[in-house]
């Protein structure tokens, strides 16, 4: 995976020069590619001390083998010895091989790093790259060798002088505290003498002396600019905090003298490196909490990594942390952003992953979040957490921010009885998917896939459920419908309404060929519709027969023929178009919005049956009423004052519009003519606030809002879709 | 998800130009040094003196290509050592032929033409001390560089004449990896590749090319045109990468799309709305289509409504709309998902067909790969109760 790092590497470096003193993982970075017969040879080597054989050992192991020869005996290579040329790195191919022959694998991933290991690079080269000349310290470096690309955050740390004996003292409570193995006092003391004879040098005393601490992660160099700058986030953190240790306690100076010390001990033994690192991580915290780093990187994503056990560094790797509900799933930090800018205090929270919660803040941070969680419910919007916890909303939306950041909640529309969900479409939905059995273990009995199938269509929960069975199975529905969201397998449909009046020219145009079409359309709809389809199964028939595999496929194939489109609907909606008035349950539209005891009840039966435009029956309708309006207008002229009202709200509109507007009977209603004045002036119709957030901002009743909107349904066209907010968390391909 | 590995490439993957090229060389007594700059001095002294361990790096990391991103520029080079004892006063000549650009723009389409232009440049040394020897040859040097960003930057591609040297140069735009091409996929050409002569194109396209008509999926186009599926499979992949066709799923009237949210930019911008309204029309030598009566057809296409049944009750042809190609240019620009259907089996040990439910393959898929029809493939699953259908 291109988001786990390859290494974390630690290269320090002060007035005497420049050590890679860490590095991890460390195991098998040495040994897997040295040849048997050469190690003896290179190992022997430092052992004689005999420089003569150091350089039979580089020229009997010629080829691509020498880099790991050199890599163990570094440290004591001969200056006169010839360097080969060919190293390990120069045999990799380059790394993009343009795409010039076309079939093949694309991006063909040339391989310094087989395994996911950091390979071919040698302690010495790692560390004259990242101890970077002062210039480049405390902003980024990116570097990128063939395929591996290091980030890092070089950080200058002004030695901490003063505290020779208390950093003393408080190094001896340490050590008590975390009893750490024996080696480890005698040399703590060595490292504060080493600091002691330091400071002790003539040196300006104005100047404090710096170190430099680089934390190096190595990356795939296809890992993508944002992952790159959360890995830059993370060693400019590590870089800041142990800078503050360093001013509070020393502890850099403790620990990289530490670092060393285990160097010189181990190699003056002629250890092999992979003992120094152990060694080191069994001696030093700051290598333990770099291995528990990467290991936290490398599986969840999320750290919280306690420094001298004083400071804690939190961090999240969004594009791994939200793996973990979904996987394949890859979410950037720039996409949770953008679906945070875009929060409304109608929006609800909903919590994934309860038992964990309180991993992504620091302990002392935690009061606040549980005060917010404990009032929490996903029918709650954002605004009523709010109020109920006692807090500004501004307050919240951190809170909510952070805890969506860290993969531990996600975004809704608070849950209730009629919001229409649909199955998202990307729900990872398979039979060898671990969604099956997830779902099985906490819902005993339950299959997903029959669960889950309800929502094929928009459905809502209160579609679901009849007023008999409530509670029980009400509940049951819910507990599913939340699971299903915190695996983003379900996603809610919102309504939304473009103001859009048909022109004059059209308006006529259509409703002299509508009335055409419509008549043309009736005579052949019911007897003959049903004669058509059975000769369009026979020629579907005698296609299957005669073809081969594509023409097979029958329906698959559009032949103008079948343009007349008199096939009969084989699906679940079957006649749709005949049914849609009189049956409301295979049409959406009408369905969820004709649910008896919702918000949306009240004069909305009405309302549901015609909000979907239907050509056939509106525009007649309207050519009829448009004679009507005359005689109204008689009817309503004894208040003139209404008249000049109507006419300055119609102000807003241009000429074409306000025509159109004037078509509609509801236009003479002051009470309605305003509400769309004032909705249309508040810019809502058009297409990028649903009838939730209508409602929510202008305080509107459902019934109301639905009532409006079927009234002036001939210059308003209604469609559903996901809200973008929500929708930009779900991986939309 | 095999889509995310080569999705990302470094810095947000806008492509910046090429700032500046240089030729730094490790000087036998002047030590690391830029000894030609093209514009002069992009890269200043300073700037230099902090990176240049990465420009002139340890013999370990010779011939890698080496990208640093410092202070706010980055610099792709290819750093090379030439070993000859009698020529050089050290032993060995080291240089280094690097691109300077922006720090926040992509840089890896630049590397294999550094590689490439500095083994010429290894080559003209080797012959003829073309870098080491002081003289005009810095001059010379200067002008390729010139030429070089200068045609580069601009036409992405560039010859020179050097000597007995011809350099040729050319940015192959590194692209994401292409979609997997299945049977079922209907390849649709886009606008700009319309009128591209015939026998521009290499045989293969050649021979499926008159097929690619935004309605024929890739199993017909292989039938129809008489080529090996896996051959067209793989010619439409290519396209595709070349962004030369678009792929979309099988047009049928029994189809179920819903509208998302990128609809209302057909709104939002005229010049799209214009171009579709050109588009959707049945008769181009009619008025076009009216912007209202094409959003209010994308309007009603939501879950659990056929294209046939929109058909019916909006009537299209009355408004001179071509449905098909409403659904088309709808599919293109994201107005419109195609909401598939699939069937999953729900019971213990599947067999026969059942063992393609699995909840990955579509009905389409199935459909293409059994040679069956829709209908066929629907009644076997009403009448078996372990399979599920899912729309999504």
């Amino acid at each position: 995976m291109e988001v786990n790092p390859i290494a974390v590497l630690l290269v320090y470096m002060d007035s005497k020069g420049d050590r890679l003193l860490f590095r991890y993982p460390y195991e098998n970075v040495y040994k897997d590619k040295t040849p048997l017969h050469s190690m003896p040879l290179a190992a022997s080597a430092p052992v004689l001390n005999n420089p003569p054989l150091v350089d039979v050992a580089m020229s009997s192991s010629t080829t691509s083998l020498v880099s790991q020869v050199s890599s163990d005996t570094s440290r004591k290579r001969n200056p006169y010895a010839i360097s080969s040329s060919d190293e390990l790195l120069q045999t990799a191919p380059p790394p993009n091989t343009a795409p010039a022959n076309v079939f093949g694998v694309y991006n063909s991933c040339c391989n310094t790093v087989p395994k996911g290991q950091l390979e071919g690079f040698t302690d010495e080269v790692l560390s004259t790259l990242f101890a970077v000349k002062q210039q480049l310290c405390n902003q980024k470096l990116e570097l990128k060798v063939n395929d591996v690309r290091f980030v890092s955050h070089p950080t200058l740390i002004p030695r901490n002088e003063h505290r020779n004996s208390a950093g003393n003292t408080s190094n001896a409570s340490n050590t008590s505290n975390t009893s750490l193995p024996l080696a480890a006092p005698t040399t703590t003391t060595s490292a504060t003498i080493g600091t002691a004879t330091a400071s002790s040098l003539p040196q300006p005393k104005s100047q404090p002396q710096q170190m430099l601490i680089n934390i190096v992660f190595a990356l795939h160099a296809q890992a993508s600019y944002s992952i790159v700058k959360c890995y830059y986030e993370l060693s400019k953190r590590l870089g800041l905090a142990l800078r503050f240790e360093e001013q509070r306690a020393s502890y850099c100076t403790e620990e990289t003298m530490l670092m060393a010390r285990t160097h010189d001990e181990l190699s003056s033994q002629q250890q092999p490196l992979e003992r120094t690192f152990d060694a080191i991580t069994e001696r030093c915290t700051l290598a333990q909490a770099l291995k528990s780093i990467y290991h936290d990187l490398c599986t969840t994503g999320l750290l919280n990594t306690t420094l001298n056990q004083y400071l804690t560094v939190s961090f999240c790797l969004p594009q791994k942390a939200h793996q973990l509900h979904k996987k394949g799933s890859m979410v950037d930090p720039e996409v949770i952003d953008r679906c945070l800018s875009s929060l409304k205090p109608y929006h609800g929270m909903l919590l994934v992953d309860y038992a964990e919660l309180l991993d992504c803040v620091p302990p002392r941070a935690a009061r606040m979040l549980l005060q917010l969680v404990e009032i929490y419910t996903p029918l709650m919007s954002l605004q009523m957490l709010a109020s109920e916890a006692d807090m500004s909303i501004e307050h919240v939306y951190k809170m909510v921010s952070h805890l969506v950041y860290w993969g531990k909640a996600t975004i809704i529309y608070p849950l209730c009885e009629t919001n229409v969900y649909v199955i998202a479409p990307d729900a990872p939905l398979h039979t060898k998917s671990h969604l099956v059995e997830k779902f099985s273990a906490r819902f005993a009995g339950m299959s997903l896939f029959d669960a889950i199938a309800h929502f094929s269509l928009p459905t809502s929960i209160g579609h679901l459920t009849t007023p008999l069975q409530q509670s029980a199975r009400q509940g049951m529905l819910a507990q599913m419908v939340v699971w299903m969201l915190q695996h983003h397998l379900l996603m809610q449909l919102h309504t939304y309404v473009q103001f859009m009046p048909s022109d004059l020219d059209d308006f006529y145009g259509g409703v002299s060929t509508m009335n055409v079409a419509g008549s043309d359309y009736s005579a052949c709809s019911d007897g003959v519709n049903e004669h058509k389809s059975s000769l369009m199964d026979l020629q579907e028939g005698t296609t299957t027969h005669s073809s081969i595999g594509v023409g097979a496929t029958g329906e698959l194939l559009i032949s103008p023929l079948s343009r007349s489109m008199n096939v009969s609907d084989d699906e679940l909606n079957a006649g749709s178009l005949l049914s849609c008035a009189s049956q409301p349950l295979p049409v959406p539209h009408t369905s969820h919005r004709s649910i008896t005891e919702d918000r949306y009840s009240g004069g909305c039966s009405t309302a549901s049956d015609n909000i979907v435009a239907q050509p056939s029956s509106s525009h007649k309708s309207n050519y009829s009423m448009t004679a009507s309006i005359s005689t109204e207008n008689c009817d309503s002229i004894a208040s003139i004052e209404d008249e000049e009202r109507i006419k300055e709200l119609l102000s807003v509109f241009n000429d074409a519009d306000r025509a159109a507007i004037r078509r509609i009977p509801a236009s003479t209603n002051i009470d309605d003519l305003s509400l769309l004045v004032k909705l249309y002036q508040a810019g809502y119709f058009k297409s990028e606030h649903h009838l939730e957030e209508i409602m929510y901002f202008q305080s509107l009743r459902p019934a109301e809002l639905l009532q409006l909107l079927d009234k002036f349904r001939d210059v308003l066209i209604i469609y559903e879709t996901e809200d973008p907010a929500i929708a930009s968390m779900y991986n939309n391909k | 998800m095999q889509v995310s590995t080569n999705d990302y490439y470094e810095d947000s993957g806008r492509e910046g130009q090429i700032r500046c090229i240089f030729l730094s060389e490790f000087h036998a007594t002047a030590g690391c040094k830029i000894s030609c700059q093209v514009p002069a001095d992009y890269v200043s002294k300073e700037v230099f003196d902090a990176i240049n361990v990465y420009i002139i790096p340890k013999p370990h990391l010779q011939r890698c290509i080496l990208t640093v991103n410092a202070l706010d520029i980055k610099v792709v080079g290819y750093p090379v050592g030439i070993e000859n004892q009698q020529k050089y006063a050290r032993n060995a000549f080291l240089f280094n032929l690097c691109f300077v650009c922006d720090s926040w723009a992509r840089s890896v389409q630049y590397e294999p033409v550094v590689k490439k232009l500095s083994e010429y440049l290894i080559m003209m040394e080797e012959e003829s001390c073309f870098l080491s020897k002081e003289g005009d040859h810095k001059l010379k040097l200067q002008k390729i560089f010139e030429t070089v960003i200068k045609d580069l930057n601009e036409k992405k591609v560039t010859t020179i004449v050097e000597g007995d040297t011809t350099i040729y140069l050319k940015i192959v735009i590194h692209k994401p990896d292409p979609p997997v091409v299945k049977d079922h996929m209907v390849p649709l050409l886009l606008v700009d590749f319309k009128n591209t002569p015939l026998d521009k194109w290499d045989l293969t396209t050649q021979q499926i090319f008159p097929y690619i008509n935004g309605i024929n999926h890739i199993a017909r186009i292989a039938a129809e045109a008489d080529v090996e599926t896996n051959l067209v499979k793989s010619c439409i992949q290519n396209l595709a990468y070349y962004g030369v066709v678009h792929l979309l799923p099988i047009l049928k009237y029994s189809n179920v799309y819903m509208c998302t949210q990128h609809l209302k930019s057909l709104i939002k911008m005229p010049s799209l709305s214009q171009a579709c309204r050109k588009y959707v029309a049945l008769n181009s030598d009619k008025t076009h289509p009216s912007i209202q009566k094409v959003f209010q057809f994308y309007a009603s296409m939501t879950h659990g409504v056929t294209l046939r049944a929109i058909c019916q009750r909006l009537c299209p042809q009355n408004y001179n709309i071509d449905e098909r190609k409403l659904v088309i240019f709808g599919l293109q620009h994201k107005f419109i998902r195609c909401i598939h259907k699939y069937p999953v089996f729900t019971g213990s040990v599947p067999s026969g067909r059942q063992k393609m439910y699995t909840g990955l393959s579509s009905f389409d898929e199935i459909c293409c790969k059994t040679g069956l029809s829709p209908l066929d493939i629907e009644r076997d699953i009403d009448k078996d109760t372990n399979v599920t259908v899912i729309w999504k």
